[in-house]
């Protein structure tokens, strides 16, 4: 069990990088207002047909010949995290085309695990493989920074509202409001 | 994160970047499987990139990899040097790392006690 989601993010991203992607998206977007935290890592390695990948979520195999046993629990740790936080887990891959690992859990969940150290894993991502652009957005609820291994020009891309979401007892939160939003998002599924 | 910590990633980025290019000495490669990451690898690889940085070595690189089959005694870090020496180090923590990179790295004396296996000469 790891004790960090950078860490998951890290080792599912490990494999985006084995699968020959060469580029690998990171989307963290912690949403304080809707009380969800999605985490989305996108790649366009060389995916993998709807029996692999049934085979890869059903039974913890790898697809990893360098392992003798094909036992894989990467994506079987990340949606036990998901899962037990109120969350969801899903696997979309297209063959050649790429893989996109998608969990949403919720951000005030009491095990919910931290983000940890985010820099980290990036880094050693970077250093797995130099050629592979390895892309950050991390989004709240009024901010977006993007970053990028290949052009590393660590930039604030949007400023939705003048306030950061840290700063929620300045919103004018609204109660009724908010439970819009969080219908609305039930409604929408969380991993819209 | 913030703009700041976002700053100081695309430096440290750009430094890895420096520190991969050209032909050094020796390569320290990181195991950072499932295994590998469970384990503690990302702190272990963390710690010998800053120590590298402090000690001001420029003739060694740190690269990552996938599982290598030596799961159970995670997080296992191999040196690899120029003649093609390799020396596989084993269930390592960050005291460790720093002392592969002040002994090994900086020094060139192997840490005898932290490698595991046959060491393999070059042909």
């Amino acid at each position: 069990m790891f004790e960090e989601l950078s860490l998951h993010i890290l080792d599912i991203a490990m494999n985006s990088i084995a699968a020959k992607a060469r580029t690998v998206q990171i989307m963290v977007a912690e949403h304080a207002r809707r009380d969800q935290l999605t985490i989305r890592i996108q790649d366009n390695g060389r995916g993998m047909d709807a029996a692999t990948l049934k085979r890869v979520l059903a039974n913890l195999t790898t697809t990893k010949s360098s392992r003798k046993k094909n036992l894989g629990l990467g994506l079987a740790l990340l949606r036990q995290t998901a899962e037990m936080c109120d969350g969801k887990f899903e696997v979309r891959s297209t063959p050649r085309l790429g893989t996109a690992v998608t969990a949403a859990m919720r951000l005030s969940h009491v095990d919910r695990p931290p983000l940890g150290d985010l820099n980290a894993t990036i880094l050693a991502l970077c250093a797995a493989n130099p050629a592979v652009d390895v892309q950050l957005h991390y989004l709240t609820d009024t901010e977006h920074f993007h970053f990028s291994s290949k052009e590393p020009t660590g930039k604030k891309v949007a400023s939705r509202t003048e306030r950061n979401w840290r700063g929620e007892e300045k919103m004018n939160y609204e109660p009724g409001r908010a439970q819009k939003v969080e219908s609305e998002s039930a409604a929408a599924g969380c991993l819209a | 994160m913030n703009l700041e910590e976002l700053k100081k990633l695309k430096a440290k980025a750009q430094r890895q970047v420096a520190l991969r290019e050209g032909n050094k000495k020796y390569r320290v490669v990181v195991s950072m499987g499932t295994s590998g990451i469970a384990a503690g690898a990302r702190e272990v690889m963390k710690t010998m990139l800053d120590e590298i940085e402090k000690r001001g070595l420029e003739d060694v690189e740190v690269r990552v990899t996938g599982e290598v089959g030596l799961e159970d005694v995670e997080p296992v870090v191999r040196v690899e040097e120029t003649g093609g020496e390799k020396t596989t180090y084993a269930r390592l923590d960050t005291e460790k790392a720093r002392k592969i990179v002040a002994e090994h790295l900086e020094k060139g004396k192997k840490v005898d006690n932290l490698a595991v296996g046959k060491e393999k000469k070059p042909e």
